[in-house]
């Protein structure tokens, strides 16, 4: 059985059991050649599921609508963290979430009614390629990489402060604040985002340089230490700011400072929901 | 015979234009194609389906301050907004001039938006007609066409050496000297053929399918982003909002969608539109029921950039086959 035919029967069971009442995967997009997200309420449309390389999204984020209905779900490595990041976080119940997990072989890059054998160079970096949480397993484990390198981070950070600023500046020159990488982040998930309040008001409707920077820069700060790199949000921009390159930094931080990775488990809490009165982290001093 | 202007011609023209006034043209952005304000004529991207972007933004900014008030001496003053000088914009398609004379239905309604008309005054379209059909278009389902040179003051078409030119307004007369013209023995290629949508009797059928199941399920997979909206060359819908500037305060108009969560959100927290469900079916509802209700022509031009755009493939072409189908199987 290949991935899609496995995926398949699984929901199926699922549904016909009434163990899920819904199961989230992908289907063929009306392209032809790249993936969609499906939701499947019915023994009879799980022949629609497909998985293979294409398969891009992170249906995680779906979860939170799905709230208190047992639902099934595909995950990659990735967005399995997801969950975990979720579950700490007290936004879904383990209970009520059946995990089939892949193990991913990478993404490919593929753009509208475009795929190519070219892996994302997201994908290239990863160094997870089994999920982290799952019920069902697809594909055969493969020992998990221990050294993160954030080589796209260090060209970066190798720029002066000038430099940086000029870059970001330019990036974010673009950004129409559209929201969809709020929207498909499964780590945004505020009931009310700071980008809507208005009072306090921490940022102005205006299209403008200066508060897509405020924008863009509080919004990667909200995911600091949360952030999973399913990098959903820079696959979804329609203005290709490279997002990954902030929330990678981020990430690059914590790990750094407090050895700790978003969603690698469903136990160890995030750096910055916890307090240690003798914490010292070297800020400040 | 056709009038016709050589590919050299063509650039000597468009640099002797932005002597006088701004020229936008197609230009290479970050990996996509934009319509920007161009220096140099070198920076123009002639071999492209699509830009990113419709040239939308160029008579509805995403953000525009409506006016200022000013507090100076003890005197509060009133600043309208005005835009100076010329415009000319080289290389749209002519789905997305069929997106400006869409926009002109409510824009230019009477009393007429005192912004948008300053902008469709001082700017000239010159089109390029399509020789290629891209796999997301369906412009000749939507009343227009890729040969469809009526909403442009210039339309070019390109064959060998160069581009046969239509003249459409008065403007476009004078945008374009006869100096750079000659005639040639050279005739219109072919339009090319473009995929069909059934949109014949489209709002009829919308209007039944309003309590359809198929909305939730439709929007099942939506984010609720605002990028359909953004790309559509004729969504037109707006937040208003003051800021403040150094002492000065401005009222500025930003692009806004019927899909974002909270855009129908009211007074005391209510909102009528809370479901996801409800939110996608508004703006397929407004494109095919509301706005040929009011202003006659469906509010859709085809050019499937939202198709091509979404992340998660809400294809208004598929939905506009299953509305269809809907209908025939509730008759069965």
């Amino acid at each position: 059985m290949n991935p899609s035919e496995e995926i398949a029967k699984k929901a199926k069971e699922l549904l016909q059991s009434k163990a899920v009442s819904c199961f989230i995967g992908y289907q063929r997009a009306t392209d032809g050649v790249t993936a969609r997200p499906l939701f499947v309420y019915t023994p009879e449309e799980a022949d629609k599921l497909v998985f293979d390389q294409t398969c891009t999204h992170n249906l995680v984020k779906y979860l939170l609508s799905r709230k208190g209905k047992a639902t099934g779900i595909v995950v990659k490595p990735c967005d399995s963290r997801a969950i975990n990041l979720l579950l700490i976080e007290h936004q879904i119940e383990r209970d009520e979430v059946f995990i089939i997990g892949v193990v991913c072989p990478g993404i490919v890059e593929a753009r509208w009614n475009k795929t190519s054998d070219k892996l994302k160079d997201i994908c290239k970096l990863c160094q997870q390629h089994s999920p982290v949480i799952y019920d069902s397993l697809v594909g055969e484990p493969v020992p998990e990489l221990q050294a993160e390198a954030y080589p796209d981070v260090a060209r970066i950070e190798a720029l002066s402060m000038a430099e940086r600023k000029a870059f970001w500046e330019e990036h974010f020159s673009r950004c129409l604040r559209c929201y969809a990488c709020r929207q498909v982040c499964p780590g945004c998930y505020c009931s009310e985002c700071f980008a809507e309040r208005l009072d306090p008001l921490w940022v102005g409707i205006r299209i403008a340089p200066s508060e897509n920077e405020m924008w863009n820069t509080m919004r990667a700060f909200h995911l600091s230490g949360r952030c999973i790199g399913c990098n959903q949000c820079e696959q979804v921009c329609p203005v290709n700011i490279p997002l990954s390159l902030l929330n990678r930094k981020l990430e690059k931080e914590a790990l750094e400072l407090f050895k700790f990775q978003a969603g690698i488990d469903a136990k160890t809490p995030a750096p910055f929901a916890t307090f240690k009165k003798d914490e010292k982290i070297g800020i400040g001093e | 015979m056709s009038q016709f202007i050589s590919k050299k011609d063509l650039l000597s023209w468009l640099s002797k234009l932005a002597e006088n006034r701004s020229l936008v043209a197609p230009a290479r952005v970050a990996d996509s194609i934009l319509f920007r304000k161009i220096d140099s004529t070198e920076e123009i991207v002639f071999n492209f389906y699509n830009t990113n972007f419709s040239p939308k933004e160029f008579f509805f900014p995403p953000s525009e301050a409506l006016f200022s008030v000013e507090k100076k001496d003890g005197q509060i003053k009133l600043v309208p907004t005005v835009t100076r000088g010329e415009m000319v914009i080289f290389g749209i398609r002519p789905c997305d001039a069929k997106g400006i004379a869409t926009l002109d239905l409510p824009y230019l309604e009477e009393p007429g938006d005192a912004l948008y008309i300053q902008h469709r005054k001082r700017t000239g379209l010159i089109g390029l007609s399509c020789l290629t059909a891209c796999p997301e278009c369906f412009c000749t389902s939507m009343g227009t066409g890729p040969d469809d040179a009526s909403n442009f003051d210039i339309m070019l078409t390109e064959v060998e050496d160069g581009y046969i030119v239509q003249t459409v307004t008065e403007r476009g007369k004078t945008l374009l000297p006869e100096e750079f013209l000659t005639m040639k023995d050279v005739a219109l290629p072919p339009a090319p053929l473009i995929s069909l949508v059934p949109s014949k009797g489209i709002t009829d059928k919308m209007r039944q399918a309003f309590d359809n199941p198929y909305w939730s399920r439709l929007a099942d997979r939506c984010l609720h982003c605002n990028i359909c909206s953004y790309v559509c060359p004729t969504c037109y819908c707006f937040d208003i909002r003051d800021c403040t500037n150094k002492g000065r305060i401005d009222r500025v108009r930003s692009w806004e969608s019927c899909q974002s969560p909270g855009f129908t959100k009211i007074a005391g927290g209510y909102d009528p539109r809370a479901d996801k469900g409800s939110r996608l079916r508004q703006r397929l509802a407004h494109k095919l029921i509301y706005f040929p209700e009011i202003y006659g022509p469906l509010h859709c031009t085809g050019c499937g950039r939202c198709v091509k755009t979404c992340p998660v493939n809400i294809d208004i072409r598929e939905i506009i086959q299953d509305i269809q189908k809907l209908e025939r199987e509730s008759n069965a």
